[in-house]
């Protein structure tokens, strides 16, 4: 779906799920990612939030911006909280205290949430295949606290922890790869999605809602100040991460991988590195280092796209 | 304001609401493929059919295009309305046997085989009308219309040509809720292959990207009250 439409955009609910006031940044890409993420959830819906920025910022007591059903939970076990309201609601159902109905179960968490700390109960939610949705909202890294790393920060970040310096250019470990974890629990639907491709992140979301079983999306989300760009530049910065390769848009279902945003040519790689001011030390040859990996991942995504599903190669 | 009943709660709506509004704002789950909350009300896929009590008379009509009357009674999950929706369900299932929206349905109401088949081949539009009202209401290019009566109906641009009108905005695709408008971009152009057309692509003067239709910019500059800057089209939103 292109990312120029400005009459598609008319067609989403103008109800707001997530309501203004909350306390996030200037340019957070995170709360308009979840803010389209409700937009195309609607209201029959009930979020498990791990602890992390969107909880910080939505929910500073006696205040909540939720105007759906919304649970916060410790760092660890959004997943897994998410799994017992959906075993709940079955249990509810089947006892026939509550009329048979499609609601949707979802459990939100950012990277640290997600690859770090909650790990293992996600692992654990998807083995056991309640029907959820789970999203991570990937800004790389502990923002909240300060600019932590997580193992979700890309190779040579600069964070408070991974300080780059004259030896070491800051995070020396590559991304944790959480999407293909996801694939690799052979879950029905694996996406990933970005808030500057809005229709796009708006179908995924829908999609992975109504799977028969576990599904998995996985939003980057641009964060001005710990990534140190520009606020009015969070869009950009989002699109170029996708036409650089840096996070290409795809989604598995059943196993079929699919490139929904499809680039016939890369950007160069600078032109996502360079705005933003934890990458500013990087010298060229990492560049060229990074950038080998890039095109690498880039080239076997291409690979398990074209080989599996020949139509949409 | 009105108050109504529906599933045996009461319920306050606003006036001119209509009666699957009302239910869906308070959680009451019925199916629908043809409504919008952004769109005119339209009753094509006539799937939201609920049982209405007024002055002592039941009847079944769909609740997308019924308004909200002082004391009517709905009924929503009657075996009456369910056995109606399921015949209707069977009825658009050969229209678009692949379409997973509709699956999921007939997986909801436990349809294993659609009772019916079509002679012709099935070309996956179920007449809902969303991407007509869309084209009309949403963006404003009317350049394509139902034609045709009766089992005859399709959604086509004017004659049956390329649709001169549209602007590729893909509003249309994105709404269609069995995915039979397909959108394909392709360097310097973008096809819609259902409405027969093929538009040139703008590339962007900073970085090279094809990021909009040639006719969409002349729409744009033609709906605007205030024209454009001559040059405002040249750079993509990234680079301006």
């Amino acid at each position: 779906m292109n990312d120029a439409n400005v009459y598609a955009v008319k067609s989403l609910t103008k109800k707001e799920y997530l309501a203004p006031g909350h306390r996030s940044c200037l340019g957070c890409g995170e709360v308009l990612a979840v803010r389209l993420v409700h937009k195309a959830l609607g209201r029959n819906t009930i979020t498990a939030s791990a602890t992390g920025c969107m909880e910080i910022v939505s929910s500073p007591f006696p205040l909540t911006s939720w105007e759906i059903p919304w649970i916060h939970v410790a760092f660890e076990n959004a997943a897994a909280v998410a799994g017992g309201i959906e075993a709940a609601l079955k249990v509810l159902e089947r006892k026939g205290k509550i009329a048979p109905k499609d609601i949707h179960v979802v459990a939100m968490a950012g990277d640290g949430g997600t690859a770090d700390i909650g790990l293992q109960a996600l692992s654990g939610a998807m083995e056991r295949g309640h029907k959820f949705l789970y999203v991570c909202y990937d800004n790389e890294a502990y923002m909240n606290t300060g600019v932590q790393r997580s193992s979700a920060t890309p190779f040579g970040a600069h964070t408070t922890t991974s300080p780059a310096g004259e030896i070491v250019p800051g995070q020396i470990t590559w991304k944790k790869n959480m999407p293909e974890i996801a694939v690799a629990h052979n879950i029905p639907y694996v996406a990933t999605a970005s808030p500057s491709y809005p229709l796009d992140l708006v179908n995924k979301i829908k999609k992975g809602a109504e799977a028969e079983g576990p599904a998995y999306v996985h939003i980057l989300s641009v964060c001005p100040t710990g990534w140190g760009v520009g606020s009015e530049e969070t869009i950009k910065i989002g699109r170029l991460a996708v036409q650089t390769g840096f996070f290409p848009l795809y989604e598995v279902e059943n196993g079929r991988y699919r490139i929904t945003v499809d680039c016939e040519e890369l950007e160069p790689l600078e032109r996502y590195l360079q705005p933003q001011r934890r990458f500013r030390h990087l010298t060229k040859e990492m560049i060229d280092f990074i950038r080998q990996r890039v095109l690498e991942q880039w080239e076997e995504l291409k690979r398990r796209a074209g080989q599996t599903d020949p139509v949409a190669g | 304001m009105v108050n109504l009943t529906i599933d045996g709660k009461k319920y306050q709506a606003e006036e001119g609401q209509n009666v699957l509004e009302v239910a869906l704002e308070n959680g009451i789950e019925i199916p629908h493929l043809c409504y919008h909350e952004n769109l005119s009300p339209y009753g094509g896929c006539r799937l939201c059919l609920v049982e209405v009590t007024r002055n002592g008379r039941a009847f079944l009509t769909t609740s997308c295009t019924y308004p909200c009357l002082d004391g009517i009674i709905v009924k929503t999950d009657t075996p009456e309305v369910l056995r109606a929706r399921r015949l209707v369900l069977e009825l658009l299932m050969p229209l678009a046997p692949e379409a997973p929206q509709l699956q999921a349905l007939a997986r909801q109401m436990e349809i294993e085989e659609p009772r019916f088949k079509t002679d012709e081949e099935a070309d996956d539009c179920i007449r809902c009308g969303l991407c007509v009202r869309a084209c009309t209401e949403l963006v404003g290019a009317q350049a394509i219309t139902f034609s045709g009566r009766g089992y005859r109906k399709t959604v086509e641009p004017p004659f049956g040509e390329e649709a001169l009108d549209c602007i590729g905005c893909g509003t249309c695709v994105f709404l269609c809720p069995t995915g039979c408008i397909q959108m394909v971009d392709k360097s310097a152009e973008r096809t819609i292959a259902r409405w027969q057309r093929t538009l040139p692509l703008k590339a962007c003067s900073s970085c090279g990207r094809y990021y909009i239709p040639f006719a969409q910019i002349e729409f744009a500059r033609q709906k605007s009250r205030e024209a454009p800057a001559e040059d405002w089209f040249d750079l993509c939103p990234d680079c301006r």
